[in-house]
């Protein structure tokens, strides 16, 4: 079975967005060899089955202390997981810092931007069409807690690929 | 004006300037960064740790971290 | 290839320039509700007020609703004298060891395993955890743990910890074996050491909280007191003596949100689950071995023959023997029989603050031993000073306040 990692920053709605995702049957277990808690699922995908991490939240792939560590280490050790990145919409930049050292470390990468609605209530405005074409990599809108943007993360799940960053460097660039 | 981030005083707003290179990684991620707006919302008594706003998003930093950025200070 | 921090920003402020627009920045209610609770003029009354009503709460539905208003009556009024006619073989050490004291009228006194054992794990300490564990999964769901993280760092920091140690501390005080856990949250191997070692000799868990409530409430407050004293006593002095560096405080500091009750609910799940099948098992099997020691009266010549030492170093009876072996398994059992022994109140509450000092419950052994022998040791070496050096200071203060 294909495996996804959900990963970002801490406090984003990671794990409502996790519950949303898998189903009832969650397994709740021990890294080894540490005591971080970390949480497993399985989600029905349009064609295939995933199983599904959910990844202790981090800022950077720096880590500053275990549990941080401990989502640089299960990151590595999926080299052929696809990620799904989620952010909070309304701190764009910071979620844009973790996504990017995803993707440069070669992952195929979704981008969440999650908690959409309380960006809309303090007026950032996010050009979605923009951002997937500077990236290319599936940009989707999402509220988790109340369901918004699950469908198309599911469904584009398989559009996603991975990207160099110089592409993207480049893109930037043209775009205008 | 320069001063440490340490020194800045309650509600004072700044752009950081400088970030001691040990320190750069272990903040980028969670956006103090060169070039930054930050502002000042508490200080805690005795040498306690302090709290700034960058992008809207809040983050405390002990006053010994603090003092390894420099900000250009608004007047 | 990949790109350095400054580079990355680079990249992104391009990213964001071309594709977010960042409107005028709105003040909420929550956003000033953040502040005043951060700062340290409003934070801290507030702090305090949310702790009492923590405490309030926990107190009022553990004690008073639950384990009196309901439990006490149940096992008491009905449980009790049925199993009590029920079970065969009065007299016998198997009913001694199952049913305990065939003519106690409560469920504290009779220490049988299915009497004092059942009622102590689901009567008394079930409700207390479940109580603790809500309020805790509330106040992390809706943001506030960090702010109060930040409240105490400063003297967090005298300690050698910093401010996150609060999660740590307070999660012991509903079981300490999630709290050796939680000590993850802190960097180095000096922080957590002196995290594990201060949280397993000095803070009380919420089995045993429960259960001092209702034997001993009018002593609690004191009791509580001395652990605090010595926590952070203990605590400034082991950051002086272990080598090693204690990072400071870098958090990020979250808007509050409204709580998500599913996310409670599987928090509340998980935590109850895993209290339910590491702590009930240890409550009765530590009933079994406790009845045992009694009837083959090894707890009798330990008693003789610790006596000198507890009532002249301690001045305690020499009958807190057996408390302190079941300590070993559990604590909250070891007070609920510390309840039943005859002394004055000021012995009563160094018997209980012993029982509390004293080795972790098993449980958090293993959890101890789970994260490193070495830390094990040192932990142990800690405790055993700590012991006789509080447990004597205690005496000492109740002799030089004349009460004996």
């Amino acid at each position: 079975m294909k495996k996804i990692l959900l990963m970002g920053n801490p406090n984003v709605g990671k794990s409502v967005f996790f519950n949303r995702l898998t189903g009832a049957n969650v397994i709740e277990s021990n890294y080894p060899g540490t005591t971080v808690d970390y949480t497993k699922g399985y989600m029905k995908g349009d064609s295939e089955d995933f199983e599904i991490i959910d990844v202790p939240g981090t800022f950077s792939l720096e880590a500053k202390d275990k549990a941080e560590e401990v989502a640089v280490k299960m990151l590595e050790e999926e080299k052929g997981a696809l990620v799904i990145c989620v952010i909070d919409a309304s701190k764009i930049e910071r979620g844009l810092y973790l996504c990017l050292e995803i993707i440069e470390r070669g992952y195929s990468v979704v981008m969440a931007l999650n908690m959409w609605d309380v960006a809309e209530d303090k007026n950032v405005q996010i050009d979605i069409e923009k951002l997937k074409n500077i990236l290319n990599i599936p940009v989707v809108p999402t509220v988790a807690i109340s369901g918004k943007g699950f469908k198309e993360v599911v469904l584009s799940i398989k559009k996603a690929a991975s990207v160099g960053v110089k592409e993207i460097m480049e893109r930037v660039g043209e775009t205008k | 004006m320069e001063k440490k981030l340490s020194e800045m005083n309650y509600e004072e707003e700044g752009r950081v300037g400088s970030i001691k290179q040990d320190l750069k990684n272990k903040v980028a991620g969670m956006g103090i960064r060169v070039g930054k707006n930050l502002k000042m919302i508490t200080k805690h008594p005795l040498r306690g740790p302090i709290v700034v706003e960058v992008d809207g998003a809040h983050t405390s930093l002990a006053l010994s971290i603090a003092d390894r950025i420099i900000v250009e200070v608004k007047k | 290839m990949t790109l350095t921090a400054d580079e990355r920003w680079d990249l992104i402020e391009k990213i964001s320039n071309k594709v977010v627009t960042f409107g005028k920045f709105k003040h909420t209610l929550k956003d000033a509700l953040g502040e005043l609770t951060v700062k340290p003029l409003t934070g801290i009354p507030i702090a305090i007020t949310v702790l009492y009503g923590f405490w309030s709460v926990f107190s009022s539905f553990a004690g008073t609703l639950c384990t009196d208003g309901f439990f006490v009556k149940l096992f008491d009024g009905h449980f009790l004298p049925w199993i009590q006619s029920v079970f065969p073989g009065v007299g016998g050490w198997f009913y001694y060891i199952f049913v305990g004291d065939p003519a106690a009228d409560n469920c504290f006194e009779a220490f049988g395993v299915l009497t004092s054992g059942l009622f102590v794990a689901i009567g008394v300490v079930l409700p207390a955890i479940f109580i603790f564990y809500l309020m805790m999964a509330l106040l992390e769901d809706v943001g506030y743990m960090p702010r109060l993280a930040v409240l105490v760092d400063t003297i967090f920091h005298r300690i050698g910890l910093h401010g996150y140690a609060i999660v740590p501390s307070i999660l012991a005080l509903g079981c300490n074996v999630p709290a050796v856990t939680a000590t993850r949250i802190l960097e180095t191997k000096k922080q957590r050491f002196i995290m594990m070692t201060l949280l397993a000799i000095f803070i009380p868990c919420g089995a045993q909280l429960g259960i001092m409530q209702e034997v001993i409430p009018e002593s609690i407050g004191i009791v509580l007191l001395y652990l605090i004293f010595g926590y952070f006593i203990f605590g400034f002095i082991l950051n002086k003596l272990v080598p090693g560096k204690s990072p400071e405080i870098l958090i990020d500091v979250p808007p509050y949100q409204k709580p998500m009750w599913n996310n409670i609910a599987r928090k509340l799940r998980m935590r109850l689950g895993g209290f339910l099948k590491t702590a009930v098992p240890f409550v009765l099997l530590g009933c079994v071995i406790v009845n045992i020691l009694y009837l083959a009266g090894t707890i009798d010549w330990l008693a003789k023959t610790l006596t000198p030492l507890l009532t002249g170093w301690f001045g305690v009876p020499g009958e807190t023997v057996g408390p302190l072996i079941a300590a070993f398994l559990r604590k909250d059992l070891a007070v609920a029989q510390l309840s039943t022994i005859e002394m004055s109140k000021y012995q009563m509450i160094t018997s209980v603050v012993l029982v509390s000092i004293y080795f972790p419950c098993i449980a958090t052994f293993v959890m101890l031993l789970k994260e490193g022998w070495k830390n094990l040791i040192g932990s142990f070496a800690v405790l055993v000073t700590v012991i006789f050096l509080y447990g004597g200071l205690i005496n000492l203060i109740w002799s030089l306040l004349g009460v004996q």
